[in-house]
C-alpha cells in the first residue's frame, strides 16, 4: 500500500486527506503548545538544508528558477522510482524566508514515496495547521510558494509520462 | 564615497556594529530586533535583543492603525524599557522594519533611538556574536503615553492629497516598476490587494535603497544630500511626505531625512500605496 493510502474505520480504501508522514507531521505540529511550535518550525527549517540533492542521485526533472514571487532561487529536484513513487530535493538561496525553509524540509519529509499525482492532488489547507495562523500573513505568503513548486515540477512529470504513452499508443 | 558619521546630522542615532558589540551588556540600552521574517529573530539574534514584531505588537488587530498608547506601554513594560532606555533597532531587510519599529516607538513619544548602521546581515556578516537564548528582561513599568505624534511624524491620506495639490514634497521610495504602475507589488512579493498601480500625482521616484550602501549602511550625508535636497526639492522650510506600500520601506527614508539630514518636518504617510491604490476617488499619475 502507498504511504500516501489509509483505510477507513471500516478497513474500506478511502482517498487519503494527506499522505501518511505529512499527518504525521500536522499532528505534531497540532499538539504543539505555540512557543514550542515556533521552536519545532525553526528546527525545520535549519534540516531545509539536508533536503538538497545528494552526490550520485539522479533525477528525471530538476527545476531551478528566480521567480518574481520568491525572494531568491529555489531549485526542485524530482526523481520517481521504479515503483512510480516521487522523491523530492530542493536546494534555497540563502534569502529564502525561514517559514519558507521549513516548509521545504517539512514537505520533502511529508510527500517522499508519494505518487506524482498524490501530491498534484494535495489540498494546501494543511500549511496553517502547520504554522498556525498568527504566522501565515500576507508577507509569508511564500510558504505556499514550495508547495506550488513541487505540485509544478509534478505536473510536468505526469504529462510527459501522458505524452509517452500516448505515443506508444 | 568614505562615510563620515559625525557629518549627519544626528550622528547619535546611529551605532555601529563595533560600538554596539562592546555595549551588549550596558544596561542603559535595550537592543531591538524587528524583521520581516517573522522567524528570523527565533534563528538567533544579537546576545540581549528583544523582538518586536511589526504587525503583532505594533499594529491594532481589529483596526488599520498602531496599537493605543497603552498597548504600547505594555509592549515596552514587558521588554524592559522604560523612557530612559536608549532603544537601539537593528533587524533584516537592510533595517527597513527596524526604522519602522523605531518610527512607531517616536509616534509613541519614545525619544532615545538608534539603528544599529547595516543592521542584521551586516553583523552577521561580520561574524560577530549570535544567540538563539531569549533574554530574560526584568519588566519595568513604561507610563502610558499622553498622545501619539500622529500628527507631528505621520500623514494621512487627505494630507498626502492636500500635499500633492500644493505641489509640494512626496516622495515615492517603491521600485521604479511600481511607481511607474507596471507592477502593482514589490519585485520579489506577492500581490497584496493593490486594485491600481502607479504613484501619488507629483510624487518623485527615490527608491529607499538608494540610501544605502552595498553593506546596508547608509551614504554618507554628502551623497544624502545630493539625492534628497538637490535631487528631489526636499527642503527644510516645506513639509515632506514618504511612502511606499505599508510604510515600511517608508520608515526607512523618513529615518534618513529626520535624523541623517535633520528635516523636522518629514511625515511617514504609512497607509501608503495598499490605501491610495485602492481609494475611491483618490488621483492617479503613470509615467514612463
Amino acid at each position: 500500500m502507498s504511504d500516501c493510502g489509509k483505510l477507513d474505520e471500516l478497513g474500506n480504501a478511502a482517498p487519503p486527506e494527506y499522505p501518511d508522514k505529512l499527518n504525521k507531521i500536522i499532528h505534531l505540529f497540532e499538539s504543539l503548545p505555540e512557543e514550542e511550535r515556533r521552536e519545532t518550525i525553526v528546527s525545520y527549517s535549519e534540516n531545509a538544508k539536508k533536503q538538497e540533492p545528494r552526490p550520485g542521485e539522479k533525477f528525471q526533472l530538476e527545476d531551478v528558477r528566480k521567480d518574481e514571487e520568491c525572494m531568491d532561487t529555489v531549485g526542485v529536484y524530482l526523481h520517481v522510482d521504479e515503483n512510480g513513487k516521487a522523491h523530492i530535493r530542493m536546494t534555497l538561496g540563502p534569502e529564502v524566508q525561514t517559514l519558507t525553509r521549513a516548509m521545504t524540509a517539512i514537505l520533502c519529509k511529508g510527500l517522499d514515496g508519494c505518487t506524482p499525482q498524490e501530491i498534484v492532488d494535495l489540498p494546501s489547507d494543511f500549511v496553517t495547521r502547520i504554522v498556525g495562523a498568527e504566522l501565515v500573513r500576507v508577507r509569508s505568503q511564500t510558504i505556499y510558494y514550495v508547495l506550488t513548486r513541487i505540485k509544478g515540477i509534478c505536473r510536468v512529470w505526469l504529462n510527459r509520462q501522458r505524452a509517452a504513452q500516448a505515443q506508444v499508443a | 564615497m568614505a562615510t563620515n558619521p559625525s557629518q549627519y546630522a544626528h550622528p547619535e542615532a546611529l551605532v555601529e556594529t563595533d560600538w554596539l558589540e562592546q555595549h551588549l551588556d550596558d544596561k542603559n540600552i535595550r537592543i531591538v530586533e524587528s524583521n520581516e521574517d517573522v522567524l528570523l529573530y527565533d534563528t538567533g539574534h544579537i546576545p540581549g535583543a528583544v523582538h518586536i514584531d511589526w504587525r503583532a505588537d505594533l499594529q491594532d488587530a481589529v483596526i488599520r492603525d498602531y496599537i493605543a498608547p497603552d498597548k504600547f506601554a505594555e509592549l515596552c513594560s514587558k521588554n524592559g524599557i522604560t523612557p530612559d532606555t536608549t532603544c537601539i533597532f537593528y533587524g533584516d531587510k537592510a533595517n527597513w522594519w527596524a526604522c519602522y519599529a523605531l518610527w512607531a516607538f517616536r509616534l509613541f513619544g519614545h525619544e532615545k533611538v538608534k539603528i544599529l548602521n547595516g543592521g542584521r546581515d551586516k553583523w552577521k556578516a561580520e561574524g560577530r556574536p549570535m544567540t538563539k537564548e531569549k533574554p530574560s528582561v526584568a519588566k519595568t513599568n513604561y507610563p502610558t503615553p499622553k498622545k501619539r505624534f500622529d500628527k507631528e511624524i505621520r500623514a494621512f491620506a487627505d494630507e498626502a492629497l492636500a500635499q500633492s495639490q500644493a505641489k509640494k514634497p512626496l516622495i515615492d521610495v517603491r521600485s521604479p516598476g511600481e511607481f511607474k504602475g507596471e507592477i502593482t507589488h514589490m519585485p520579489e512579493y506577492p500581490q497584496e490587494g493593490v486594485l491600481r498601480g502607479g504613484h501619488i500625482p507629483g510624487a518623485k521616484s527615490v527608491p529607499w535603497k538608494t540610501a544605502t550602501k552595498e553593506d546596508n549602511t547608509f551614504k554618507s550625508a554628502d551623497e544624502l544630500k545630493k539625492i534628497y535636497l538637490e535631487g528631489c526639492g526636499v527642503t527644510p522650510d516645506k513639509d515632506t511626505i514618504v511612502y511606499c506600500r505599508i510604510g515600511e520601506r517608508s520608515s526607512h527614508t523618513w529615518f534618513v531625512l529626520t535624523y541623517l539630514l535633520g528635516l523636522n518636518n518629514v511625515r511617514n504617510y504609512d497607509g501608503s500605496w495598499t490605501e491610495w491604490g485602492n481609494k475611491v476617488g483618490a488621483p492617479i499619475e503613470k509615467s514612463a
